[in-house]
Protein backbone atom coordinates (compact mmCIF):
# COMPACT_ATOMS: atom_id res chain seq x y z
CA UNK A 1 0.00 0.00 0.00
CA UNK A 2 0.83 3.55 -1.01
CA UNK A 3 2.31 5.66 2.11
CA UNK A 4 1.24 9.00 2.59
CA UNK A 5 2.58 11.35 5.05
CA UNK A 6 0.88 14.32 6.94
CA UNK A 7 2.21 17.11 8.75
CA UNK A 8 0.82 17.11 12.04
CA UNK A 9 1.44 21.30 13.30
CA UNK A 10 2.87 23.67 13.44
CA UNK A 11 -0.86 25.29 13.82
CA UNK A 12 -3.42 22.22 14.19
CA UNK A 13 -6.26 23.00 16.17
CA UNK A 14 -5.75 20.58 18.93
CA UNK A 15 -2.65 21.92 19.84
CA UNK A 16 -1.58 25.50 21.02
CA UNK A 17 1.62 25.20 20.97
CA UNK A 18 3.81 24.72 17.87
CA UNK A 19 4.74 20.87 17.78
CA UNK A 20 5.51 19.32 14.31
CA UNK A 21 5.67 15.73 13.64
CA UNK A 22 5.36 14.51 9.90
CA UNK A 23 2.85 11.24 10.30
CA UNK A 24 3.67 8.52 7.75
CA UNK A 25 0.27 7.05 7.18
CA UNK A 26 -0.60 3.94 5.42
CA UNK A 27 -4.29 3.83 5.07
CA UNK A 28 -5.57 5.53 8.59
CA UNK A 29 -2.47 3.74 10.59
CA UNK A 30 0.39 5.46 11.41
CA UNK A 31 3.51 3.94 10.85
CA UNK A 32 6.01 6.25 11.65
CA UNK A 33 6.43 9.92 12.95
CA UNK A 34 9.25 12.22 12.72
CA UNK A 35 9.62 14.77 15.31
CA UNK A 36 10.81 18.36 14.74
CA UNK A 37 11.16 21.41 17.09
CA UNK A 38 13.13 24.63 16.88
CA UNK A 39 9.52 27.25 15.65
CA UNK A 40 9.67 28.79 18.62
CA UNK A 41 13.72 28.29 19.79
CA UNK A 42 14.93 31.32 21.57
CA UNK A 43 18.25 30.60 22.54
CA UNK A 44 17.86 31.65 26.07
CA UNK A 45 20.41 29.18 27.22
CA UNK A 46 22.87 30.98 25.00
CA UNK A 47 21.63 34.12 26.42
CA UNK A 48 23.51 33.34 29.98
CA UNK A 49 26.92 34.92 27.95
CA UNK A 50 25.33 38.61 28.11
CA UNK A 51 23.17 38.74 30.58
CA UNK A 52 24.28 38.28 34.39
CA UNK A 53 23.60 35.67 36.70
CA UNK A 54 21.29 37.34 39.32
CA UNK A 55 19.37 38.65 36.16
CA UNK A 56 19.58 35.09 34.72
CA UNK A 57 16.67 33.98 36.99
CA UNK A 58 14.00 35.97 35.45
CA UNK A 59 14.89 34.92 32.08
CA UNK A 60 14.58 31.40 33.00
CA UNK A 61 11.44 32.02 34.39
CA UNK A 62 10.07 32.80 30.75
CA UNK A 63 11.22 29.48 29.48
CA UNK A 64 7.66 28.49 29.60
CA UNK A 65 4.45 30.43 31.22
CA UNK A 66 2.70 27.16 33.00
CA UNK A 67 5.94 25.74 35.08
CA UNK A 68 7.36 29.53 35.15
CA UNK A 69 7.75 29.13 39.22
CA UNK A 70 9.60 25.78 39.06
CA UNK A 71 12.03 27.28 36.91
CA UNK A 72 13.10 30.47 38.62
CA UNK A 73 13.38 28.24 41.49
CA UNK A 74 15.36 25.17 39.24
CA UNK A 75 17.94 28.11 38.83
CA UNK A 76 18.09 29.51 42.01
CA UNK A 77 18.91 26.37 44.11
CA UNK A 78 21.36 25.39 41.18
CA UNK A 79 23.20 29.10 42.24
CA UNK A 80 22.43 28.33 46.38
CA UNK A 81 24.10 24.87 45.67
CA UNK A 82 27.38 26.33 43.79
CA UNK A 83 27.47 29.26 46.10
CA UNK A 84 26.72 27.47 49.41
CA UNK A 85 23.75 29.35 50.82
CA UNK A 86 21.68 28.02 52.83
CA UNK A 87 17.59 28.88 52.58
CA UNK A 88 15.69 30.55 55.39
CA UNK A 89 13.49 28.00 56.67
CA UNK A 90 10.73 30.26 56.09
CA UNK A 91 12.01 31.02 52.13
CA UNK A 92 12.15 27.15 51.35
CA UNK A 93 8.39 26.49 53.02
CA UNK A 94 7.12 29.48 50.83
CA UNK A 95 8.92 28.06 47.73
CA UNK A 96 7.89 24.37 48.32
CA UNK A 97 3.86 26.12 48.69
CA UNK A 98 3.88 28.27 45.75
CA UNK A 99 5.44 25.16 43.96
CA UNK A 100 2.21 22.58 44.71
CA UNK A 101 -0.09 25.67 43.72
CA UNK A 102 1.63 25.92 40.57
CA UNK A 103 1.29 21.99 39.89
CA UNK A 104 -2.55 22.15 40.61
CA UNK A 105 -2.59 25.16 37.86
CA UNK A 106 -0.69 23.73 35.59
CA UNK A 107 -2.71 19.96 36.27
CA UNK A 108 -6.06 21.77 35.56
CA UNK A 109 -5.34 24.30 32.91
CA UNK A 110 -3.80 20.22 30.97
CA UNK A 111 -7.18 18.50 32.44
CA UNK A 112 -8.92 21.44 30.50
CA UNK A 113 -6.86 21.32 27.21
CA UNK A 114 -7.32 17.73 27.23
CA UNK A 115 -11.11 17.66 27.65
CA UNK A 116 -11.35 20.50 24.77
CA UNK A 117 -9.44 18.05 22.57
CA UNK A 118 -12.07 15.16 23.08
CA UNK A 119 -14.87 17.52 22.69
CA UNK A 120 -15.76 18.40 26.20
CA UNK A 121 -16.22 22.03 25.41
CA UNK A 122 -18.22 22.59 29.18
CA UNK A 123 -15.43 20.47 31.19
CA UNK A 124 -13.01 22.55 29.56
CA UNK A 125 -14.31 26.01 30.68
CA UNK A 126 -15.07 24.18 34.19
CA UNK A 127 -11.36 23.05 34.57
CA UNK A 128 -10.19 27.07 33.51
CA UNK A 129 -12.92 28.32 35.70
CA UNK A 130 -11.16 26.60 38.37
CA UNK A 131 -7.43 27.58 37.46
CA UNK A 132 -8.62 30.80 37.53
CA UNK A 133 -9.05 31.00 41.49
CA UNK A 134 -5.31 29.81 41.32
CA UNK A 135 -4.20 32.43 39.19
CA UNK A 136 -5.77 34.80 41.59
CA UNK A 137 -3.90 33.29 44.65
CA UNK A 138 -0.95 34.05 42.71
CA UNK A 139 -1.68 37.36 42.06
CA UNK A 140 -2.25 38.27 45.37
CA UNK A 141 0.67 36.41 47.31
CA UNK A 142 3.28 37.18 44.02
CA UNK A 143 2.07 40.08 42.45
CA UNK A 144 1.86 38.31 39.09
CA UNK A 145 -0.56 35.73 38.00
CA UNK A 146 1.72 33.96 35.09
CA UNK A 147 5.18 35.26 35.59
CA UNK A 148 5.87 35.71 39.41
CA UNK A 149 9.47 36.60 39.60
CA UNK A 150 9.65 35.99 43.59
CA UNK A 151 12.22 33.84 43.63
CA UNK A 152 15.73 34.83 44.10
CA UNK A 153 19.26 33.20 44.87
CA UNK A 154 19.13 32.88 48.67
CA UNK A 155 15.18 32.99 49.10
CA UNK A 156 12.04 34.53 47.89
CA UNK A 157 11.33 38.30 47.35
CA UNK A 158 7.81 38.17 49.73
CA UNK A 159 6.44 36.56 52.63
CA UNK A 160 2.60 35.30 52.98
CA UNK A 161 1.26 36.68 56.23
CA UNK A 162 -0.07 33.68 57.90
CA UNK A 163 -3.62 34.63 58.04
CA UNK A 164 -3.91 34.52 54.56
CA UNK A 165 -2.15 31.55 54.54
CA UNK A 166 -4.70 29.73 56.45
CA UNK A 167 -6.97 31.60 53.84
CA UNK A 168 -5.50 30.02 51.00
CA UNK A 169 -5.94 26.53 52.45
CA UNK A 170 -9.39 26.96 53.17
CA UNK A 171 -9.58 28.12 49.28
CA UNK A 172 -7.43 25.04 47.88
CA UNK A 173 -9.67 22.93 50.00
CA UNK A 174 -13.06 24.37 48.87
CA UNK A 175 -11.69 24.36 45.34
CA UNK A 176 -10.40 20.53 45.70
CA UNK A 177 -14.06 19.71 46.96
CA UNK A 178 -15.62 21.19 43.62
CA UNK A 179 -13.23 19.67 41.69
CA UNK A 180 -14.46 15.89 43.08
CA UNK A 181 -17.70 16.92 41.37
CA UNK A 182 -15.81 17.35 37.93
CA UNK A 183 -13.43 14.47 38.30
CA UNK A 184 -16.24 12.08 38.63
CA UNK A 185 -17.11 13.29 35.17
CA UNK A 186 -14.01 12.22 34.08
CA UNK A 187 -13.83 8.87 35.62
CA UNK A 188 -17.05 7.80 34.93
CA UNK A 189 -18.10 9.45 31.34
CA UNK A 190 -19.15 6.87 29.26
CA UNK A 191 -17.30 8.83 26.26
CA UNK A 192 -14.53 9.86 27.73
CA UNK A 193 -13.93 5.99 28.94
CA UNK A 194 -14.18 4.84 24.71
CA UNK A 195 -12.60 7.81 24.00
CA UNK A 196 -9.10 7.40 26.11
CA UNK A 197 -8.92 3.82 28.01
CA UNK A 198 -7.08 1.07 25.47
CA UNK A 199 -5.57 3.97 23.68
CA UNK A 200 -2.07 5.14 23.67
CA UNK A 201 -0.70 2.14 25.42
CA UNK A 202 3.03 2.99 27.19
CA UNK A 203 3.97 -0.24 28.85
CA UNK A 204 6.04 -0.14 32.13
CA UNK A 205 9.42 -1.97 30.18
CA UNK A 206 8.68 0.09 26.96
CA UNK A 207 8.08 3.37 29.77
CA UNK A 208 11.89 2.30 31.16
CA UNK A 209 13.37 2.07 27.45
CA UNK A 210 12.95 5.49 26.59
CA UNK A 211 13.33 7.06 30.25
CA UNK A 212 9.63 8.23 30.48
CA UNK A 213 9.48 10.91 33.53
CA UNK A 214 6.80 12.06 35.13
CA UNK A 215 2.69 11.85 35.16
CA UNK A 216 3.45 10.13 31.60
CA UNK A 217 6.11 7.51 33.83
CA UNK A 218 3.99 6.77 36.90
CA UNK A 219 0.52 6.09 34.66
CA UNK A 220 2.75 2.82 33.44
CA UNK A 221 3.34 1.58 36.80
CA UNK A 222 6.73 3.11 37.61
CA UNK A 223 6.87 4.81 40.87
CA UNK A 224 9.22 7.79 40.06
CA UNK A 225 8.79 10.90 41.59
CA UNK A 226 11.85 13.27 41.68
CA UNK A 227 10.22 15.05 44.99
CA UNK A 228 10.43 11.95 46.80
CA UNK A 229 14.76 12.55 47.01
CA UNK A 230 13.72 15.06 49.68
CA UNK A 231 15.68 17.66 48.50
CA UNK A 232 13.92 21.50 48.78
CA UNK A 233 12.02 20.63 52.10
CA UNK A 234 10.14 17.90 50.28
CA UNK A 235 12.16 15.47 53.46
CA UNK A 236 9.25 16.90 55.78
CA UNK A 237 6.22 16.36 54.34
CA UNK A 238 4.54 13.09 53.66
CA UNK A 239 3.83 11.94 49.76
CA UNK A 240 3.15 8.89 48.24
CA UNK A 241 3.61 8.66 44.09
CA UNK A 242 0.52 8.61 42.58
CA UNK A 243 1.14 5.69 40.41
CA UNK A 244 -1.84 3.78 37.86
CA UNK A 245 -0.63 0.86 35.93
CA UNK A 246 -3.55 0.86 32.98
CA UNK A 247 -0.83 3.10 30.61
CA UNK A 248 -2.87 4.32 28.88
CA UNK A 249 -3.81 7.68 28.13
CA UNK A 250 -7.33 7.25 30.97
CA UNK A 251 -4.67 6.38 33.19
CA UNK A 252 -2.70 9.18 32.56
CA UNK A 253 -6.03 11.67 33.08
CA UNK A 254 -6.31 9.82 36.64
CA UNK A 255 -2.72 9.90 37.38
CA UNK A 256 -2.76 14.10 37.16
CA UNK A 257 -6.53 14.17 38.61
CA UNK A 258 -5.06 12.26 41.64
CA UNK A 259 -1.76 15.10 41.81
CA UNK A 260 -4.33 17.93 42.71
CA UNK A 261 -5.71 16.03 46.03
CA UNK A 262 -1.95 14.61 46.88
CA UNK A 263 -0.95 18.76 46.11
CA UNK A 264 -3.47 20.17 48.42
CA UNK A 265 -2.83 18.00 50.65
CA UNK A 266 0.91 18.84 50.61
CA UNK A 267 -0.02 22.34 50.84
CA UNK A 268 -2.24 21.69 53.85
CA UNK A 269 1.02 19.76 55.42
CA UNK A 270 2.98 22.68 54.70
CA UNK A 271 1.38 25.00 56.26
CA UNK A 272 0.77 22.83 59.36
CA UNK A 273 4.83 22.53 59.68
CA UNK A 274 6.24 25.84 58.96
CA UNK A 275 7.08 28.27 61.39
CA UNK A 276 4.67 30.55 62.05
CA UNK A 277 5.23 34.86 62.89
CA UNK A 278 5.94 37.62 61.01
CA UNK A 279 9.44 39.46 59.85
CA UNK A 280 10.97 35.89 60.01
CA UNK A 281 13.93 36.00 57.57
CA UNK A 282 13.25 35.20 53.98
CA UNK A 283 16.01 35.88 51.80
CA UNK A 284 20.10 35.18 52.59
CA UNK A 285 21.78 37.20 49.75
CA UNK A 286 25.02 35.18 48.67
CA UNK A 287 28.15 37.28 48.89
CA UNK A 288 30.62 37.05 45.85
CA UNK A 289 30.53 35.52 42.20
CA UNK A 290 29.50 31.55 41.39
CA UNK A 291 32.35 29.32 40.65
CA UNK A 292 31.63 25.56 39.87
CA UNK A 293 28.86 23.48 38.92
CA UNK A 294 25.84 21.37 39.35
CA UNK A 295 23.31 19.30 38.29
CA UNK A 296 20.01 20.06 39.90
CA UNK A 297 16.78 18.03 39.50
CA UNK A 298 13.22 19.10 40.73
CA UNK A 299 9.60 17.62 40.01
CA UNK A 300 7.80 19.33 37.40
CA UNK A 301 3.84 19.22 37.09
CA UNK A 302 4.88 17.15 33.85
CA UNK A 303 7.89 15.56 35.42
CA UNK A 304 11.96 15.49 36.34
CA UNK A 305 13.36 18.53 34.77
CA UNK A 306 17.50 18.67 35.18
CA UNK A 307 19.51 21.80 35.20
CA UNK A 308 23.10 21.76 34.72
CA UNK A 309 24.61 25.06 35.31
CA UNK A 310 28.35 26.10 35.10
CA UNK A 311 29.79 28.97 36.80
CA UNK A 312 33.28 30.25 36.62
CA UNK A 313 33.57 33.34 38.99
CA UNK A 314 32.62 35.62 36.81
CA UNK A 315 29.37 37.24 36.49
CA UNK A 316 28.34 35.77 33.70
CA UNK A 317 27.60 31.93 33.81
CA UNK A 318 29.55 29.76 31.33
CA UNK A 319 26.94 27.38 30.62
CA UNK A 320 23.71 26.79 31.50
CA UNK A 321 21.21 23.92 30.23
CA UNK A 322 17.42 22.82 30.97
CA UNK A 323 16.57 19.54 29.97
CA UNK A 324 12.50 19.95 30.42
CA UNK A 325 10.16 17.08 31.32
CA UNK A 326 8.90 17.45 27.11
CA UNK A 327 12.14 16.99 25.93
CA UNK A 328 12.53 13.56 28.11
CA UNK A 329 9.05 12.73 26.69
CA UNK A 330 9.22 12.99 22.98
CA UNK A 331 10.42 10.06 22.44
CA UNK A 332 7.64 8.23 24.42
CA UNK A 333 5.19 9.85 22.91
CA UNK A 334 6.66 8.90 19.40
CA UNK A 335 6.42 5.19 20.06
CA UNK A 336 3.13 5.30 21.27
CA UNK A 337 2.00 7.05 18.22
CA UNK A 338 3.26 4.69 16.13
CA UNK A 339 0.99 1.85 15.41
CA UNK A 340 -2.14 3.95 16.44
CA UNK A 341 -5.11 5.62 14.51
CA UNK A 342 -4.97 8.74 12.90
CA UNK A 343 -7.71 9.58 14.89
CA UNK A 344 -6.24 8.77 18.11
CA UNK A 345 -3.11 11.49 17.67
CA UNK A 346 -4.01 14.10 19.27
CA UNK A 347 -5.28 12.51 22.51
CA UNK A 348 -1.99 10.70 22.72
CA UNK A 349 -0.48 13.85 21.99
CA UNK A 350 -2.36 15.67 24.56
CA UNK A 351 -1.82 13.13 27.43
CA UNK A 352 2.08 13.76 27.26
CA UNK A 353 1.57 17.03 28.26
CA UNK A 354 3.29 19.04 25.79
CA UNK A 355 5.03 22.06 26.56
CA UNK A 356 7.07 22.94 23.05
CA UNK A 357 8.28 26.29 24.94
CA UNK A 358 10.07 24.15 27.86
CA UNK A 359 11.72 21.53 25.10
CA UNK A 360 12.66 24.66 22.47
CA UNK A 361 14.23 26.97 25.19
CA UNK B 1 38.33 8.99 22.32
CA UNK B 2 38.37 5.57 22.34
CA UNK B 3 34.38 4.53 20.92
CA UNK B 4 34.45 1.22 22.01
CA UNK B 5 35.70 1.44 25.74
CA UNK B 6 32.91 4.26 26.11
CA UNK B 7 30.31 2.11 24.55
CA UNK B 8 31.74 -0.36 27.14
CA UNK B 9 30.80 1.89 30.02
CA UNK B 10 27.82 3.27 28.87
CA UNK B 11 26.44 -0.02 28.82
CA UNK B 12 27.13 -1.13 32.27
CA UNK B 13 25.03 1.95 33.28
CA UNK B 14 22.06 0.43 31.02
CA UNK B 15 22.98 -3.24 32.42
CA UNK B 16 22.23 -2.13 35.74
CA UNK B 17 19.17 -0.69 35.07
CA UNK B 18 20.34 3.25 34.95
CA UNK B 19 18.24 5.62 33.23
CA UNK B 20 19.66 8.11 30.71
CA UNK B 21 19.00 11.51 32.18
CA UNK B 22 20.33 13.85 29.27
CA UNK B 23 23.35 14.33 27.03
CA UNK B 24 24.40 17.86 27.48
CA UNK B 25 27.69 19.61 25.86
CA UNK B 26 29.76 22.43 27.14
CA UNK B 27 32.30 24.67 24.74
CA UNK B 28 35.84 24.67 26.52
CA UNK B 29 37.57 26.55 23.65
CA UNK B 30 35.01 28.34 20.85
CA UNK B 31 35.83 26.83 17.52
CA UNK B 32 36.92 29.76 15.05
CA UNK B 33 34.54 32.12 14.21
CA UNK B 34 32.05 30.96 11.80
CA UNK B 35 32.04 27.79 11.94
CA UNK B 36 30.16 27.64 15.35
CA UNK B 37 26.43 26.04 16.21
CA UNK B 38 23.97 27.04 13.75
CA UNK B 39 26.00 28.16 10.84
CA UNK B 40 27.86 24.69 10.40
CA UNK B 41 24.07 23.27 10.86
CA UNK B 42 22.93 25.26 7.61
CA UNK B 43 25.85 24.66 5.49
CA UNK B 44 25.65 20.88 6.29
CA UNK B 45 22.25 20.63 5.59
CA UNK B 46 22.26 22.73 2.44
CA UNK B 47 25.11 20.73 0.80
CA UNK B 48 24.27 17.59 1.61
CA UNK B 49 20.67 17.72 0.38
CA UNK B 50 19.94 14.60 -1.67
CA UNK B 51 22.92 12.81 -0.43
CA UNK B 52 21.40 10.27 2.53
CA UNK B 53 24.07 8.74 3.50
CA UNK B 54 26.07 12.00 3.76
CA UNK B 55 23.88 14.34 4.71
CA UNK B 56 23.67 13.49 8.63
CA UNK B 57 27.67 14.39 8.57
CA UNK B 58 28.38 17.33 9.99
CA UNK B 59 31.69 18.57 8.63
CA UNK B 60 34.25 19.61 11.40
CA UNK B 61 34.05 23.00 12.22
CA UNK B 62 37.70 23.23 11.58
CA UNK B 63 37.78 22.38 7.91
CA UNK B 64 37.48 25.24 5.47
CA UNK B 65 34.03 25.79 3.51
CA UNK B 66 32.97 25.19 0.63
CA UNK B 67 34.00 27.67 -2.06
CA UNK B 68 30.12 28.50 -2.34
CA UNK B 69 29.50 28.58 1.50
CA UNK B 70 28.32 32.56 2.55
CA UNK B 71 30.93 32.86 5.54
CA UNK B 72 34.40 33.62 5.88
CA UNK B 73 37.06 30.93 6.14
CA UNK B 74 38.05 30.02 9.64
CA UNK B 75 41.39 29.98 10.95
CA UNK B 76 42.23 26.31 10.88
CA UNK B 77 44.79 26.48 14.01
CA UNK B 78 42.49 26.82 16.53
CA UNK B 79 39.66 23.86 16.21
CA UNK B 80 37.00 24.00 19.20
CA UNK B 81 37.33 21.73 21.75
CA UNK B 82 33.80 20.55 23.35
CA UNK B 83 33.29 18.53 26.42
CA UNK B 84 30.14 16.04 26.16
CA UNK B 85 28.63 14.93 29.45
CA UNK B 86 26.41 11.71 29.82
CA UNK B 87 24.11 11.95 32.57
CA UNK B 88 22.94 8.86 34.31
CA UNK B 89 19.98 8.75 37.30
CA UNK B 90 18.67 5.84 39.19
CA UNK B 91 16.76 6.76 41.92
CA UNK B 92 18.76 8.82 44.44
CA UNK B 93 21.89 8.19 42.49
CA UNK B 94 23.46 10.47 39.87
CA UNK B 95 26.24 9.85 37.90
CA UNK B 96 28.06 11.20 34.99
CA UNK B 97 30.55 10.39 32.55
CA UNK B 98 32.31 13.31 30.82
CA UNK B 99 35.00 13.36 27.74
CA UNK B 100 36.13 16.46 26.18
CA UNK B 101 36.79 15.98 22.23
CA UNK B 102 37.90 17.83 19.19
CA UNK B 103 35.10 19.38 17.00
CA UNK B 104 35.19 16.99 14.27
CA UNK B 105 36.01 14.06 15.59
CA UNK B 106 33.70 11.02 15.80
CA UNK B 107 31.48 10.53 19.25
CA UNK B 108 29.58 7.13 18.84
CA UNK B 109 25.58 7.36 19.63
CA UNK B 110 24.54 5.45 22.34
CA UNK B 111 20.89 5.52 21.13
CA UNK B 112 21.14 1.54 20.94
CA UNK B 113 21.21 1.63 24.42
CA UNK B 114 18.88 4.47 25.39
CA UNK B 115 15.98 4.85 23.39
CA UNK B 116 15.80 8.70 24.33
CA UNK B 117 19.49 9.21 23.28
CA UNK B 118 18.63 10.01 20.14
CA UNK B 119 16.66 13.13 20.87
CA UNK B 120 20.11 14.75 22.66
CA UNK B 121 22.51 13.35 19.68
CA UNK B 122 20.61 15.26 17.22
CA UNK B 123 20.84 18.73 19.37
CA UNK B 124 24.16 18.88 20.24
CA UNK B 125 25.00 18.13 16.47
CA UNK B 126 22.93 20.63 15.19
CA UNK B 127 23.53 23.68 17.71
CA UNK B 128 27.25 22.83 18.74
CA UNK B 129 28.50 20.74 14.89
CA UNK B 130 29.42 17.61 16.65
CA UNK B 131 29.97 14.81 14.88
CA UNK B 132 27.57 11.91 16.41
CA UNK B 133 27.64 8.65 14.87
CA UNK B 134 24.75 5.80 14.18
CA UNK B 135 21.81 8.10 15.70
CA UNK B 136 19.13 5.74 16.04
CA UNK B 137 16.53 8.27 14.43
CA UNK B 138 18.84 10.55 12.04
CA UNK B 139 17.14 13.46 11.47
CA UNK B 140 20.07 14.83 9.14
CA UNK B 141 20.34 18.56 10.30
CA UNK B 142 16.10 18.75 10.64
CA UNK B 143 15.19 18.20 14.44
CA UNK B 144 15.50 22.70 14.72
CA UNK B 145 14.21 23.82 11.75
CA UNK B 146 15.73 27.19 12.07
CA UNK B 147 19.17 24.87 11.00
CA UNK B 148 17.69 25.63 7.23
CA UNK B 149 16.30 28.72 7.39
CA UNK B 150 18.99 31.18 8.53
CA UNK B 151 19.15 33.90 8.14
CA UNK B 152 15.92 34.78 9.16
CA UNK B 153 17.21 38.61 7.34
CA UNK B 154 14.54 40.17 5.00
CA UNK B 155 16.80 40.23 2.34
CA UNK B 156 17.47 36.61 2.52
CA UNK B 157 13.61 35.84 2.24
CA UNK B 158 13.39 38.18 -0.69
CA UNK B 159 16.10 36.13 -2.29
CA UNK B 160 14.66 32.94 -1.64
CA UNK B 161 11.01 33.85 -3.01
CA UNK B 162 13.07 34.98 -6.03
CA UNK B 163 14.62 31.65 -6.30
CA UNK B 164 11.36 29.83 -6.05
CA UNK B 165 9.69 31.92 -8.60
CA UNK B 166 12.51 31.23 -11.02
CA UNK B 167 12.16 27.80 -10.79
CA UNK B 168 8.49 27.42 -10.85
CA UNK B 169 8.61 29.98 -14.32
CA UNK B 170 11.16 27.20 -15.44
CA UNK B 171 9.42 24.48 -16.78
Amino acid sequence: MKKTVIPFGPQHPVLPEPLVLDLVLMDEKVVDAIPTIGYIHRGLEMMVERVEYTEMGFVVERICGICSFMHGMGYCVSLESIMNVEVPERAGWLRLIWAEISRIQSHLLWLGLGADAFGFENLFMHCWRMREQILDIFEKTTGGRIIHSVNRIGGVKRDIADSELAAILVQLQELGAAFKDTARVFRTDPSIAHRLGGVGVLTTEDARAVDAVGPMARASGIATDTRLLGANFYDRVELEPVVETAGDCLARVLVRMREIDQSIDIVRQAIDKMPKGEGQPIENRPRGLPAGETFTRLEQPRGEVLYYVKANGTKNLERFRARTPTFANIPAMIKLVKGCDLADVPNIILTIDPCISCTER
Amino acid sequence: MDGSAFLARVGAYHEAGWRLALINATTVVAPAAGTHGHVTTAEAATTGAGAPTSAGEVPAPATPPAPSAPVAPPAVEAPGVFEIAWAFARGNEFETIREQIEAGEAVPSVSELFGAAFLYENEIRELFGINVTGIGLDLHGQLYKTATRVPFSHAAIKARLKANAAAVKKP
